[in-house]
């Protein structure tokens, strides 16, 4: 009997890992496919030589400099000429500066003016005219990840959230049947789960119309083992309950940000009174933040803790991206510097370090998008790194950090402690893992966030572990590949730079956690526990959604 | 539009770098598994295999999680290098080195397998709980010390004990108070030490010798107690008149051996000491023994003749020593020794951390090795009384390496090597007791003979 049992318990932990690698390639494989084939939108047609160029964006550089989406080769024209967008209401042209000036029918652009089809459009000596896109007849290329994608139907959404749904309930019953005691708390955190998961499939594609699901299956996967891994934990059903109540939180937060910012007009509208609350939310925090673990980071409002550090991420996406006629204009531009420099000053002050870094690697990553600049990148660094200094000599704790880095054993029972019981146990756990509420990490203080990672191996296995990690490294991958058909740069931007700052929180957790890093402190994405960062990371996640053009594709039709 | 999707082209850069962070992090967990999974704290770790002697002797065990050992005190201590305790600081004892393999972790299944599957976790040993605790009670009574005993037909190491020692049972907090008494007590200095050799180093000059000088047999040489060699004495203890090379090996007269050296010269001295591994390392059950040391590069003529007596700066290993012995006793080429049993169902030479009974290389010719044979014989015979090993034939040189010379008294590294020839025991041994202010038969004889005695009894009662 023993050995049935045995057999049984071994023969789920293989099949976990097998099943975690199934339910990741299955996500992607379905964000893949239903594309709509490569068509121009519209086309402008040259009225001395007739050639027909294809306007492929909804946002559309026009200019002499070989970049423009529209290049075009005439000395009058500016290098940056002027952006032609196409927005709900229809098609706009807008003037960037240009010396010469963009005429629609003779009439001088001054801001964003209609354009309507067969109207002409006049930039330097050329004139064009406006034309339906379905006047080209020649092949377009399809952009690798969507490239060779076979006919076959992927899975249907309702199949993938079942294989998923059936993976936690897996989970839970290696968390109820664990080593210590059989314990029936974790079954109802799980039924708690999955009503959860199966609502926000219904809601999403009953009353909000929503056509794909792979993104948020895969988040609801990733939140699930958070969420399930956390029941056994110590502590672990108070955790697990406040992780997914913080996940509903998250996904309501999700299609409010999908709502709002389905016109990228509207975000400009609202950009300045976002940077102001986060300003105040910051501020409030410096003022009545609490020191926990040498970072005042956190508020506390009665019984809820809060960390508004969290939610200012999604502030700083909203600053930092922006559409494509407005995106180079000065204003714009140091608005976001100013919001950048707000935000790292008052985590420096914090002393939130880990945080400090995520938001520094977001603004390299905005700061390229937006300028494709080396150089702004180079002094950007050399800034960062003498202020990283600063911190260094003023924080005795961060620089304590950077001494026992790379020698956590030898410093195991005192500021190694946290990293050398995390390798140990990442060891102890082999590729398999020793089972849910089996390991013994759970006993070191911040395992469920800080060091989530290490509990993830021990329990689950280094197998489970790494394949959750390319999945969400992945997911920044699947967000650059959605840009190339997004409305707007606004979308490009944000889902780039959302899906990147997941990627340098999840580095700077999982490296900080195994010693190749200096601990610094910084949740995994999805999986570690604390609510802030959950529904912060449900947030994020609305930009990468957003910027997949069939998000919006039942309610816009132009 | 066109220009952001270009330099969106970063987020393979960091993708990719985070990827490569990650196949680090790969390597580097499947190069140290079994070293952090080993850490004293590491709390899967409560069931630890058992670990038995030859005969199937309990050296230590978990009941209910805690770890018992012997339960004769003599016998934990005596084993204490080799078996290791829970506090993991001997670093070459079986618990801490082979922890991860006794507790039944492995890479893949990590730790914690449902016991069905899990292996034994169980480990034999060579060793003879009864020889160790018998050289123990002996050694136990000096600064510090070791003495091994292998069989040097089959490689089995019998004996293998380290002083200072202290009970596993209950290991000591050294703290700045006691350290003293406890000064070196981690280092297993069978394996992990080197002293100097003072006249058992004149086996090696004895190999020069024999091999180098053809007439060696014919000469003779005069001792008159000291002797000007380069510019300074060399001394013997007295004065042993007109000598052979036979009477000179049995008297151990360092002038005739520090003539030798000289006459012999840097290069042959040296050849004899690389052919004999004095500057080698052997390895025993995995573990490396500490390298000796010849080096008379920077040697003028007097400290080339003392380096010929086992002074100036040489140094030797005990585990060392035992070998050169063994492979005198083979006619040349000895069996590598062992401590963890080749039988299976022993958890560490199934997963062939450890080889049993290899044969080494050739350290010198049979001819040679019959004529130190022939010296080592008579030693015992003529000099120390062969009544000293109960019966056994046994071949040997004391030695007597001067360390510590002033303070009052003179405090030395005292040595027996040897081997016995009786063929129901085979057997090499090397005993040294370090700061002894007695000469070497003195003190490691008594070690040495207490050793091979109940050894010989053991393995005769098997």
């Amino acid at each position: 009997m023993q050995y049935i049992m045995d057999v049984a318990v071994v023969a789920l932990r293989i099949l976990m890992p097998v099943y975690t690698i199934i339910i990741v390639y299955q996500c992607f494989a379905a964000m893949r496919r239903r594309r709509r084939p490569e068509r121009p939108l519209v086309l402008l047609q040259d009225l001395d030589s007739g050639v027909k160029t294809p306007v492929l964006f909804w946002e559309n550089s026009i200019g002499r400099s070989r970049g423009s989406d529209i290049a075009i080769d005439d000395p009058a024209v500016s290098r940056n000429h002027c952006v032609l967008l196409r927005r709900k209401e229809g098609w706009f042209i807008n003037d960037s500066n240009s010396k010469a000036g963009t005429y629609v029918n003779d009439k001088k652009v001054n801001g964003r003016t209609r354009v309507k089809i067969d109207d002409v459009i006049s930039i330097g000596n050329k004139d064009f005219a406006f034309k339906r896109g379905e006047e080209f007849h020649e092949e377009l290329q399809s952009s690798w990840f969507f490239s060779k994608v076979s006919n076959k139907p992927a899975m249907k959404p309702y199949k993938l959230l079942i294989l998923i749904s059936l993976f936690h309930i897996f989970m839970c019953v290696e968390a109820v049947f664990c080593d210590g005691a059989t314990d029936y708390a974790p079954a109802y955190i799980c039924m708690g789960l999955l009503a959860v998961e199966w609502l926000f499939f219904i809601i999403s594609t009953t009353a909000l119309k929503r056509v794909g699901f792979e993104l948020e299956s895969l988040c609801l996967f990733l939140t699930g083992i958070g969420v399930m891994l956390l029941a056994r934990q110590y502590n672990g059903i108070k955790l697990a309950t406040t992780q997914l109540v913080a996940a509903v939180a998250g996904m309501v937060l999700f299609c409010i940000i999908i709502k709002f910012i389905e016109d990228p007009d509207r975000v400009d509208k609202w950009r300045l009174i976002i940077m102001i609350a986060s300003t105040v939310l910051l501020a409030i925090n410096l003022i009545f933040g609490r020191v926990t673990n040498g970072s005042a980071n956190w508020i506390h409002l009665g019984p809820i803790s809060v960390q508004p550090s969290e939610f200012v991420k999604i502030a700083y996406i909203f600053v930092g991206a922006s559409a494509l006629d407005k995106l180079n204009t000065r204003k714009n531009l140091i608005e976001f510097i100013i919001f950048s420099l707000i935000c790292l000053g008052a985590l420096a002050v914090m002393g939130d370090f880990g945080t400090a870094l995520i938001f520094f690697g977001t603004f390299l990553l905005i700061a390229f998008m937006r300028s494709g600049d080396f150089k702004t990148i180079i002094f950007a660094l050399v800034g960062a790194g003498s202020a990283g200094l600063l911190v260094l000599t003023r924080k005795p704790y961060v620089l304590d950090r950077f001494k026992v880095w790379g020698h956590v054993f030898e410093n195991a029972d005192d500021k190694g402690y946290q990293m050398s019981r995390t390798l140990t146990y990442i060891a102890s756990g082999g590729l398999f893992g020793v089972g849910i509420g089996n390991g013994y990490l759970k006993y070191i203080v911040a395992s469920e966030s800080d060091l989530v990672f290490g509990l993830m191996s021990e329990e689950m296995g280094l197998i489970v572990a790494v394949t959750i990690a390319v999945a969400v490294a992945t997911l920044f991958i699947y967000a650059r590949s959605v840009t190339t058909r997004s409305r707007s740069t606004f979308y490009s931007i944000s889902a780039c730079c959302a899906a990147g700052l997941l990627v340098i929180q999840m580095s700077l957790n999982v490296f900080g956690a195994t010693d190749i890093l200096p601990l610094t402190g910084v949740t995994f994405p999805f999986i570690s526990s604390g609510g802030s960062s959950i529904i912060s990371c449900w947030g994020l996640l609305a930009f990468v959604k957003a910027a997949d053009e069939r998000t919006y594709s039942l309610k816009v039709k132009s | 539009m066109k220009r952001v999707l270009q330099r969106s082209w970063i987020v393979f850069i960091v993708a990719i770098a985070f990827m490569g962070g990650l196949g680090f992090l790969i390597f580097k967990t499947v190069t140290n598994a079994a070293d952090w999974a080993s850490k004293p704290y590491n709390g899967h770790i409560s069931n630890l295999g058992k670990i038995t002697d030859r005969n199937g002797n309990m050296l230590a065990k978990t009941v209910d999680g805690e770890r018992v050992y012997n339960s004769d005190a003599s016998v934990r201590k005596a084993l204490l290098h080799v078996v290791g305790d829970e506090t993991l600081n001997i670093s070459t004892a079986l618990q801490s080195r082979y922890r991860s393999e006794l507790s039944g972790y492995n890479f893949i299944w990590g730790m914690n397998m449902p016991k069905s599957f899990k292996g034994s976790g169980n480990v034999q040993l060579t060793v003879d709980a009864d020889t160790c605790k018998a050289a123990y009670d002996v050694l136990k009574n000096y600064d510090s010390g070791a003495c091994v005993v292998y069989n040097y037909e089959t490689g089995e190491v019998i004996c293998s004990v380290s002083t200072k020692s202290y009970d596993p049972q209950a290991p000591p907090k050294i703290t700045e108070e006691n350290e003293d008494l406890y000064r070196g007590v981690y280092i297993d200095n069978v394996l992990s030490s080197s002293y100097t050799p003072g006249s058992i180093f004149k086996i090696v000059t004895s190999v020069a010798a024999i091999e180098n000088i053809p007439d060696i047999w014919e000469r003779t040489w005069y001792c008159g107690g000291k002797e000007e060699i380069g510019g300074s004495d060399v001394t013997c203890v007295s004065s042993h008149g007109t000598v052979n090379l036979e009477q000179a090996f049995g008297h151990s007269c360092n002038i005739v051996f520090a003539e030798l050296a000289v006459e012999l010269g840097e290069e042959k001295m040296n050849e004899a000491a690389e052919k004999l591994g004095i500057n080698a390392s052997f390895e025993v059950s995995g573990i490396k023994t500490k390298k000796g040391n010849y080096n008379v590069k920077k040697a003028n003529t007097n400290q080339l003749a003392w380096s010929g007596v086992g002074q100036y700066e040489d140094k030797v290993n005990p585990m060392q020593m035992a070998i050169i012995c063994g492979a005198i006793a083979r006619g040349g080429t000895p069996i590598n020794p062992y401590i963890v049993s080749g039988d299976s169902g022993n958890v560490i030479s199934d997963l062939g951390l450890s080889k049993a009974g290899v044969t080494g290389e050739r350290m010198l010719s049979k001819d040679t090795a019959n004529a130190l044979d022939k010296l080592m014989r008579s030693a015992v015979v003529n000099d120390y009384g062969d009544y000293m090993f109960g019966g056994l034939t046994v071949c040997a040189k004391t030695g007597t390496g001067e360390t510590v010379t002033g303070e009052g008294e003179n405090l030395n590294d005292g040595w027996m090597v040897g081997y016995s020839k009786d063929e129901d025991c085979p057997l090499a041994f090397a005993a040294v007791v370090h700061r002894s202010s007695q000469y070497g038969y003195a003190a490691a004889g008594q070690v040495a003979k207490a050793a091979m005695i109940q050894a010989a009894k053991s393995l005769r009662a098997e």
